[in-house]
């Protein structure tokens, strides 16, 4: 039998590798269901893996142009998503880490991330980067305060601002999941979610169009193992938002022993969880058309007020 | 059963209310009549609610009337009305559509503050819906006055109405009936004399812009 704590820590460790290792099927398994709802025949699930095989075999090609920043920012973002994922509860609560972050260590751990990423965006000095990065910060600016105020809405109902604790909250009142104030926050965290991971409506991933490019177009400049870390890093921050949908608003799986029997139950239920919001997600992509980018802030405004909603039917009805 | 009767009131008029922001966030006439629509719906579910746990007989009435007329008919005649005018969309608000939805959600904020001492006072389970109710009055008069096409005017007014009928059976478990019934033909009455007057609206001006209304015509 190992030490409680010695094994929590073990745990934190195996629940980041775990995310590592599913991200680029997750990805793959949206692209997947994407081509089948649009009748092509689509890349195997894999495919993602392969990617970064390849990408990592091959060598970098870095602009004259480019700074130190260039070539630090893949690590700062790789790094800044892992740390994210130590502090998200994808498997079990209450997390070893819980003392080090809450969610708004999360939430600027994430805008890190997006802030090097436009720097970088901007180093080489490409046209395309800078728009990239211009029409970044102006979904990140519009994105990342709804993120904050939906999971408050969840932290006020719970009286803490811990992810962990949040969700030990939620199992232990589970009436409270179907309460108004958390289908709304789960409403303005979803679309927040399609916002701050490039999916349509706000950017089109698999577009080969430079001009409708947000973050396409500040990667544009990557190649090599730079960019398998930043495409792995985008596709470890999809899964952290569908873990953070998924377990903060229907926590139950969640272990909270270390018992196996418990650790195993949760895989299954992140798995089945995963793959329903990649259903809704690849549903959702096949159904709507790329916004207008002018109209982008409208629909984060709807977010926004449903955040705003959900805090105000969670705070003001106690 | 007290908390789920609570829970279950809270979360239909928060439906409704959403269905009203909706308004304020679409731009073409089906989608704002298909948000009407879901809207009614939701309101009968609402009014369905209250009557079962309320056991009171009158409120089933009055839950299948809306359903029946707010949710059936006058979506029918709002499409009618549709057809013959064209599809309108509201391409130049007075208020533009992000201001408006923050307006729209500082308006619920406000609900909640002037609704406070009823809600402090009342006993009711469904007393925490109230607030939301009069949100969607709020929401529903600022439809009407930031929108330039006269349908989105009347859906608007439409669900101002729903508004109020939310507000009543969460607030008093339901008007008399009879009050219920007159309250009701009196909005089909006033729906169907505004279905006139935009058609006159279109016939002199070719188009349901009500800016239109500030010109003089000879």
């Amino acid at each position: 039998m190992i030490d409680p704590t010695t094994g929590a820590y073990v745990l934190a460790v195996a629940q980041t590798a775990l995310a590592l290792a599913l991200a680029p099927g997750l990805v793959g398994l949206v692209r997947w269901m994407k081509a089948r709802l649009q009748n092509r025949q689509g890349a195997p699930v894999w495919q993602p893996y392969f990617e970064l095989r390849k990408l990592f075999a091959k060598e970098v090609v870095v602009s004259n142009n480019a700074s130190w920043l260039f070539s630090a920012t893949p690590f700062i973002v790789f790094a800044s998503t892992v740390a994210v994922t130590v502090l998200v509860p994808v498997l079990a609560v209450p997390l070893p880490f819980d003392r080090v972050g809450d969610l708004v260590v999360v939430v600027y751990l994430l805008l890190l991330g997006t802030f090097f990423l436009a720097l970088a965006g901007l180093d080489p000095g490409s046209a395309f980067g800078g728009m990239g990065s211009s029409r970044e910060m102006t979904v990140a600016a519009l994105s990342e305060p709804t993120i904050a105020l939906a999971i408050f809405a969840l932290a006020l109902s719970a009286g803490s601002t811990n992810l962990g604790q949040i969700v030990v909250r939620t199992m232990a009142e589970p009436a409270a999941a179907l309460s108004p104030g958390y289908l709304l926050a789960f409403g303005a965290l979803f679309i927040v979610t399609l916002a701050e991971n490039g999916r349509l409506p706000v950017d089109n991933p698999g577009t080969h169009l430079e001009l409708t490019m947000i973050h396409e177009a500040m990667v544009l400049e990557y190649s090599g193992r730079y960019l398998a870390l930043l495409e792995w890093a985008a596709w470890l921050k999809l899964l952290l938002f569908f873990s953070l949908l998924g377990n903060l608003f229907v926590p139950w799986g969640v272990a909270t022993t270390l018992a196996p029997a418990a650790l195993a139950l949760a895989v299954v239920s992140l798995l089945v969880k995963l793959t329903l919001l990649a259903a809704v997600v690849a549903v959702s992509e096949t159904r709507v058309a790329k916004l207008r980018l002018f109209r982008v802030p409208e629909l984060l405004a709807v977010s926004f007020v449903l955040a705003v909603l959900a805090i105000t039917v969670s705070f003001l009805v106690r | 059963m007290g908390s789920l009767f609570a829970q279950l009131a809270v979360m239909g008029s928060s439906l409704v209310l959403i269905f009203g922001l909706l308004l304020l966030w679409r731009r073409g006439s089906a989608a704002h009549i298909a948000a009407f629509t879901a809207q009614s719906v939701a309101l009968a579910a609402t009014v369905a609610v209250i009557a079962r746990f309320t056991g009171s007989a009158e409120l089933w009435v009055v839950a299948a009337m809306f359903l029946a007329v707010k949710g059936v008919v006058m979506p029918l005649l709002l499409k009618r009305m549709e057809r013959r005018f064209g599809e309108s969309r509201e391409l130049d608000p007075y208020v533009n559509t992000a201001t408006s939805l923050v307006i729209g959600g500082l308006l619920v904020l406000f609900a909640y503050i002037v609704t406070r001492p009823v809600v402090e006072v009342s006993q009711l389970p469904t007393r925490a819906g109230m607030p939301l109710a009069m949100g969607l009055i709020f929401v529903s008069l600022l439809v009407i006055i930031s929108r330039k096409k006269a349908l989105t005017q009347v859906i608007g007014f439409l669900m101002l109405e729903n508004g109020i009928a939310l507000l009543a059976a969460l607030g008093t478990y339901g008007i008399p009936l009879i009050v219920e019934v007159g309250v009701f033909l009196d909005a089909l009455m006033g729906f169907l004399v505004m279905q006139i007057v935009v058609y006159r609206i279109q016939q002199t001006f070719e188009s349901l812009d009500i800016e239109q209304l500030n010109r003089l015509s000879q």
